[in-house]
């Protein structure tokens, strides 16, 4: 016990000494925050821990604690860290405050575009924008004398081109690992098609023209890809791009970043990203926009707050986007976006507009469904309707239990 | 015993069960050897598809990251000598120097020093000596090794905190396990009571329970425990989450059906007329217990252990769930490197990270090895 | 041994285990029958999110749950008796899919593919890690002196190692151009993808699960062989009995009650597959049913899990590994109706 805290004691007074220059103010509130674990967000944490008495919790299981962790009283945690999917049990069971007073006194530095406003409250403050868009090589366009594809059928086109020519082992590198990813591949391609996912009295709607489409063109695409993309993520998407082994792919933003890293990557400067790609002429890009960003607990005193959302305003100052300017697509004040955040741009300013990934109970549970259901059809065991057809049915089990539908 | 013909082997039947000995053992030691050469190498060696790029790593020695000849020569020598220390002589040493009623202590006590000798040793002088030769015989590198994981792992990650957390925990689960277990394992054993058999049976459906059960029902009660225990404890309630006692808890009532079942069938081998006789003599069946079964049941106690051992640091669901970050042991914070946003380079560490981890129970079994095997055919599962 | 002492010697135990293992477990026994659900109210809500530039704005209808004045959401909780149960067995498909005979679409059906896998990988493990298990102890029981603990010492290596970490150990061998995979492609010279059907899968879970656990069978039997009555082997030799018959009637008989001892163990960890699915991301092809109960208690991006599903998979689990046990724990009973207490 003894040697652990003596162990840790020491960890902290480095942290300490090193501190404190780098943060206008000195900490004296003790503040625990519970993000996510990516890179942008080890950035802005270590940016808070320089204030002092800040303990930082990144956790692969943050969707499981978050909710339970905020509705203690007092709260585990004073900061969260969310994004539009996450923030949704945290808003409906009211477990986070509203910050328009703290704005108000400390986010002087804040642009209008990062608050999070429900009814006009300030309930959350973004930090960076996240989207899935095109990234392919250049030098092989080049070679072949292709186009960028704008839209899904050109990029079927030049799929078929690259193939033929034989310079890569796939064509295309798909997101599509059975559960999460899948169903939010599949997301992206219905609004695309112009689809919506629950009628008006919240029953499903997915069995429907755009949702078939959608799961042709995915079953069309993976054709294309390596026959094992019911397995694989965005990192293995990643080291696949990275080994040069496909040549096209539909990728989230944060992951662009990775393709210049010289220690891991054969193909540094020869990916260049674009939009992502419209599923219909036109349609919106075949994508959804996503924030991540920070809220505080409401069960706290109004001093912890205070001093909380000071921290928070640390982590999310100029002096850390300078130091991780390539690490996400910042929307704090001195982003300089460099050439691979050509493609997240373009899609995130495209007209018309990719919609938000919706923050609802409704689309969680949907999510879900979709994933649990969808492999069935790339697998050949169901057809695109009777797939779709068990999504519904499994949603409207889970929206009953839930008390969403009747 | 006197080798007769009819015992002698044929040379069909030695060559074939030597041949399926050095099968099973290459099956069984490559995965591990494998990920372990993985750890050494820069990610784009690491992730190759040639197993010579892997082997050799050329970008790792394009980096300037290699061993010469002497290091490996070096190198293996002294791993080898270790091992054989480890199995031959450090058993006789700790048995030597401990009381008996102090064994366990004792084994843990030589086995953390041979560990920690043999880091010194490898890690801080062999370098500097294997250093001082290459640079005088002139040598340059022939296989790409480098040890930037590591460093990266236990240095800029802070790994020995999981690390210290993980000591924690196991020290916990393996002593509470033992005492709570022994005790009931006795009881068990002595009683031949109606009772008795149908706590077992109990115990038995507990053991098939699946975890994710029951660790889904621990997460909000633990995090709430502070408003829940108000009532009753007053101000001074404790919030169990994230607290590492309150997991030693759990694992070790996870564990128990297991430990009372192998401990009874120990202490059922330990002939009753030897309590019976302290009882006759005026002991109570404590005193009985305390001085009479506890000097014999050793070897069934070490192996026992063993069991907790490894259900405690192998644990991944129990703690994951129910530690925070200060409080997190090593297994969930290697699963850390896998989550949504990961690179190849963490994969890489996190490669290293789990070579680092299987390293104690490397250690372990080598130590313990003869014991474990003692202990079974003492008598553990004979009833 | 009087019953207060006894139940001093078991009391620390037993109050773990009823703490931590049966509150739980009746908690969720209670679970599968009832339903609770926060009260929602419907609500007109404008969202205004960032895009690069600009902000979006919607307005839309969305079902918000009721607060108390402690802040608290409301619930109501019902009995819905075994509604959980139909949910999660869809006993009208099921039945639709057997009573026209296609086999292939009852296993669409999750809990029906879970427990069909589940099965499979239990029943042909089983078998295996046994034979493997037996097979080794009987090898390095044969083995000379010198190089026994050696082999003893890598034998039990897949035992130890870290279950998540041996999984992925192997699942980089074999993964899109692992090592192994492409060795396989030279050598058979065409495009294998362990990854990309079920069946492929599905042997290297099986293989990993023996690869796992047959050492600690083998070091079971090996304890067991250990103390096999030297006399009884002398005079089957003397009585002229081959090799093959030794085995037959002595070292087996003898090893019987570490064979059920194995056998028991095995059944209840195997039927609890869990590991395997997410280290080999099988869940497009393949689950299992504590990997159905995990997933319905894993919460989604918006807090929802299905609570009262979850409890009524994990109990049929439950009821699944008992008939499994049965026939094991009848022989234990008999055993201690033997033992004449």
């Amino acid at each position: 016990m003894k040697i652990r805290h003596i162990a840790i004691a020491g960890a902290m007074s480095l942290i300490g000494s090193a501190g404190w220059a780098a943060c206008s103010f000195e900490n004296t509130t003790t503040i625990k925050s519970l993000t996510a674990g990516f890179e942008a967000w080890k950035s802005v944490t270590d940016a808070m821990a320089e204030c002092g008495n800040v303990e930082a919790e990144l956790d692969q299981e943050f969707r499981t604690k978050q909710p339970a962790a905020f509705a203690t009283n007092p709260s585990l945690y004073q900061i969260g860290g969310v994004s539009n999917g996450t923030v949704t049990p945290l808003l409906n069971e009211g477990t986070i405050r509203p910050l328009d007073d703290l704005v108000a006194r400390y986010g002087a530095n804040l642009k209008p575009n990062q608050l999070i406003k429900i009814d006009g409250q300030t309930m959350a403050v973004a930090m960076m924008v996240n989207t899935q868009h095109l990234m392919y090589r250049s030098d092989i366009f080049a070679d072949l004398g292709l186009e960028v594809p704008s839209t899904y059928d050109e990029v079927l086109a030049a799929a078929e081109k690259i193939k033929e020519a034989g310079v890569v082992d796939y064509p295309l590198g798909g997101t599509m690992k059975s559960g999460w990813n899948l169903a939010q591949d599949f997301n992206n391609m219905f609004l695309g098609y112009g689809g919506g996912f629950v009628n008006e009295d919240k029953t499903p709607a997915v069995n429907s023209e755009a949702g078939v489409k959608a799961l042709n063109m995915m079953k069309a695409l993976s054709a294309y890809m390596d026959p094992e993309y019911l397995v694989s993520d965005s990192t293995y998407v990643q080291q696949q791009f990275q080994q040069g082994k496909i040549a096209m792919a539909n990728l989230w933003a944060s992951r662009a970043g990775a393709m210049d890293d010289a220690a891991e990557s054969q193909v540094v400067g020869k990916v260049e990203t674009a939009a992502a790609p419209l599923a219909m002429a036109g349609g919106t890009p075949a994508t959804t926009l996503w924030w991540d960003g920070i809220v505080l607990a409401k069960n706290m005193s109004d001093e912890e707050a205070d001093a909380a959302f000071r921290v928070a305003m640390e982590g999310l100052d100029t002096e850390m986007v300078t130091g991780a300017n390539d690490q996400a697509i910042w929307l704090i004040e001195g982003y300089q976006p460099g050439r691979l955040a050509t493609g997240a741009i373009a899609t995130a300013t495209a007209s018309p507009a990719p919609l938000p990934y919706p923050s609802t109970t409704e689309m969680g549970l949907m999510h879900t469904a979709l994933g649990n259901n969808l492999p069935d059809f790339f697998t050949g065991a169901k057809s695109a309707e009777e797939a779709l057809a068990a999504v519904e049915a499994e949603y409207l089990t889970a929206a009953k239990e839930a008390g969403i539908v009747e | 015993m006197s080798t007769s013909r009819a015992l002698r082997q044929s040379f069909a039947l030695r060559a074939g069960s030597t041949g399926f000995l050095v099968i099973w053992c290459l099956i069984a030691a490559f995965p591990i050897v494998w990920i372990a050469v993985m750890s050494f190498k820069s990610p784009v060696d690491a992730f190759a598809s040639n197993p010579i790029d892997v082997l050799l790593g050329p970008e790792t020695r394009a980096q300037g990251k290699g061993l010469t000849l002497i290091d490996i020569l070096l190198g293996l020598t002294l791993l080898w000598a270790s091992i054989k220390m480890a199995m031959n002589w450090l058993p006789g040493k700790v048995e030597a120097f401990t009381p008996k009623d102090w064994l366990l202590i004792g084994w843990l006590v030589g086995a953390g020093a041979f560990a920690l000798a043999f880091l010194v040793v490898f890690f801080g002088i062999l370098p500097r000596v294997t250093g001082g030769l290459n640079a005088l015989l002139g040598l340059e590198p022939i296989i790409g090794v480098s040890s930037e994981h590591y460093i990266a792992v236990w240095v800029e990650n802070a790994f020995y905190r999981n690390f210290l957390n993980s000591l924690l925990v196991t020290t916990g689960v393996v002593t509470v396990s033992l005492t709570v277990g022994t005790l009931a394992g006795y009881g068990l054993a002595r009683s031949g009571s109606n009772i008795a058999f149908w706590i077992l049976i109990i115990a038995l459906i507990f053991r098939a329970l699946p975890h994710s059960v029951l660790v889904a029902g621990y997460l909000p009660v633990f995090i709430n425990s502070a408003e829940i225990l108000r009532p009753i404890l007053g101000e001074n309630a404790p919030t169990l989450y994230g607290q590492p006692l309150a997991v030693i808890a759990v694992l070790v009532s996870i564990n128990q059906p297991f430990t009372i079942w192998m401990l009874r069938s120990f202490f059922q081998n330990i002939p009753a007329e030897l309590d019976e006789a302290a009882r006759v003599d005026g002991c109570t069946h404590f005193q009985a217990f305390r001085w009479v079964i506890m000097p014999v049941m050793w070897p069934g106690v070490i192996t026992t252990g063993l069991f907790s051992f490894l259900l405690a640091y192998n644990d991944f669901l129990v703690t994951s769930l129910l530690l925070d970050a200060q409080n997190q042991t090593m297994v969930p914070a290697i699963a850390g490197y896998f989550n949504r946003e990961t690179t190849t380079t963490d994969q890489v560490e996190a490669v290293a990270a789990a070579v680092s981890i299987t390293a104690p129970l490397f250690l372990l079994v080598m130590i313990f090895q003869r014991q474990i095997v003692s202990g079974l055919t003492a008598g553990a599962v004979k009833g | 041994m009087k019953f207060k002492t006894f139940a001093a010697f078991v009391g620390p135990s037993i109050f773990l285990m009823l703490v931590f293992i049966a509150a739980p477990l009746i908690s969720v026994f209670m679970q599968s029958f009832y339903l609770t659900q926060p009260v929602l109210q419907a609500v007109e809500v404008e969202t205004c999110t960032p895009g690069f530039l600009t902000q979006t704005c919607t307005t839309e209808i969305k079902n918000q749950p009721i607060l108390d004045e402690a802040g608290k959401v409301v619930t109501r909780t019902e009995f819905v008796g075994l509604q959980s149960y139909r949910n999660v067995l869809e006993p009208e498909a099921a039945w639709a899919a057997i009573s026209s005979g296609r086999i292939g679409q009852l296993l669409t059906i999750d809990f029906w593919k879970a427990l069909r896998f589940t099965l499979t990988f239990t029943l042909i493990t089983l078998p295996l890690v046994i034979g493997l298990g037996l097979a080794l102890a009987l090898a390095v029981n044969n083995a000379a002196k010198a190089i026994r603990g050696q082999v003893i010492f890598i034998t039990l290596l897949p035992f130890i190692i870290t279950p998540v970490i041996g999984a992925l150990s192997i699942r980089w061998l074999f993964i899109g151009d692992g090592i192994l995979t492409a060795g396989l492609e030279w050598w058979l010279a065409r495009d294998i993808s362990m990854f990309a059907q079920g069946w492929t899968i599905e042997l290297l879970m099986l293989f990993y699960r023996v690869w796992h656990v047959a050492p600690f069978a083998f070091v079971v039997f090996y304890a067991g062989l250990q103390t096999v009555n030297q006399d009884t082997l002398e005079s089957a030799i003397i009585d002229g009995a081959s090799r093959w018959e030794r085995l037959r009637y002595v070292i087996i008989p003898h090893l019987m009650p570490l064979i059920i001892f194995i056998s028991l163990i095995h059944l209840m960890d195997s039927y609890r597959v869990f590991e395997e699915i997410v280290g080999f991301s099988a869940q497009a092809h393949r689950i299992s049913l504590q990997w159905l109960t995990y997933d319905l208690l894993t919460p989604d991006d918006s807090g929802n899990r299905s609570i009262s599903r979850a409890s009524a998979s994990a109990m049929l689990t439950m009821i699944g590994i008992v008939i499994l046990l049965i026939p094991l724990l009848r022989r234990t009973w008999a055993d201690h109706k033997g033992a004449g207490h």
